[in-house]
């Protein structure tokens, strides 16, 4: 007998659904910070000056993202 | 015909990818990784770069690799003293922000150059590999720098007891904010956790990144990799940039708010409480 398993490599699943799961919700986050800031500077200008602040929101959103990508090496 | 070429080379044994360092020599019992062995290299090079440079300072700058290192550290140094509600505070501990940067920037750009990677090996293991591109020293640098942030924020805001005050919003015999102030005081040491880990995880994927894209390039690999080697350079600047102002802002937010607590303390002591949140929600309505 034949098992789902042993039919199917679950491993490239897995990484995929890793990939598709772990890629969208940084990327949404992502998309919002750069919207609100852009929407930010077209509504006042001086606020252009808060880039770097952004950036640090980009980053600490995008280590998730990261997170995800490092995880599909450990699943064999 | 042209497909099955294709899918041939596809099907190859696919892009040398390495998330771990290897080791490449052995110093009585102890192990030299590879990461380690191009660490000491670029730290030799970089320390005698930005000593020569430090003699070439001029009041009226040439331009240059001079230039340039002077903006890093101005703008390193300004992020710093900005970040505290007390500029003398921020240039006391600049000079550690500054030697971070660049030592995480030029770390990070070194291992971008050819001969990193599977340029030169050692038997399978490749000769170089970033310094920052391996787990144990982005830890090692988030362990320090926090190290150094902790001891900083304790001496700065006057004594272990007022370090330890400022996790909690309220008094801590209330149940409500001592659980706050224990969840506070547990993300403060996840830190470390997540400062090596962002940096290793951009540098390692951006080297998986250019072995793939130089894999698939084939022939044309230099053409392939070209543009995620200038995105890496990006990235590299701009994960230096963070690392640093992640940690002066875990340091600010520590000092900054014992003094604020101990301002409050003092206007509390000095007058009786002034209703100044009445005045700032008329002038809100107002406005509205």
């Amino acid at each position: 007998m034949v098992t789902f398993a042993d039919a199917v490599n679950t491993a490239i699943i897995g990484k995929g659904l890793m990939i598709a799961g772990g890629f969208i919700g940084p990327g949404i986050g992502i998309g919002l910070i750069g919207g609100n800031y852009l929407q930010a500077v077209g509504r006042n200008p001086e606020a252009a000056k808060f880039l770097g602040q952004a950036l640090i929101f980009v980053a600490i959103v995008e280590l998730f993202g990261l997170l995800a990508f490092a995880s599909i090496f450990i699943v064999k | 015909m042209i497909m099955s070429l294709l899918f041939s080379r596809f099907s190859d044994i696919g892009p040398a990818v390495h998330v771990a360092p290897a080791g490449i020599f052995h110093i009585g019992s102890w192990v030299v990784t590879n990461s380690i062995f191009y660490g000491w290299i670029v730290s030799l090079v970089v320390t005698v770069l930005l000593v020569w440079t430090a003699h070439r300072v001029r009041v009226k700058p040439k331009g240059g690799f001079v230039q340039f290192v002077e903006i890093g550290v101005k703008f390193i140094a300004d992020l710093v003293e900005n970040a505290f509600d007390d500029k003398k505070v921020g240039r006391k501990y600049a000079p550690y922000f500054v030697t971070l940067f660049f030592f995480i920037l030029f770390n990070t750009w070194f291992g971008l150059l050819p001969i990193v990677g599977e340029g030169f090996r050692v038997g399978q293991t490749p000769l170089f590999r970033p310094f920052t591109g391996d787990l144990n020293s982005t830890f090692a640098m988030a362990a320090v720098t926090m190290g150094v942030v902790y001891v900083a924020s304790v001496r700065e805001s006057g004594g272990l007891r007022k370090y330890f005050a400022h996790f909690f919003v309220g008094s801590p015999l209330n149940p409500l904010y001592f659980v706050i102030g224990l969840l506070e005081m547990f993300t403060d040491l996840t830190r470390v956790i997540s400062l090596s880990l962002r940096l290793f995880l951009n540098v390692a994927i951006g080297e998986m990144v250019i072995a793939v894209f130089s894999y698939l390039g084939h022939v044309a690999a230099p053409l392939t990799a070209l543009p995620f080697t200038l995105i890496e350079l990006g990235i590299g600047a701009l994960q230096s940039y963070i690392f640093v102002i992640l940690s002066v802002m875990y340091l600010a937010i520590a000092v900054n708010h014992t003094q604020q607590h101990a301002r409050e303390h003092a206007e509390h002591l000095t007058e009786d409480d002034q209703p100044e949140t009445i005045g700032a929600v008329s002038v809100g309505s107002a406005n509205g």
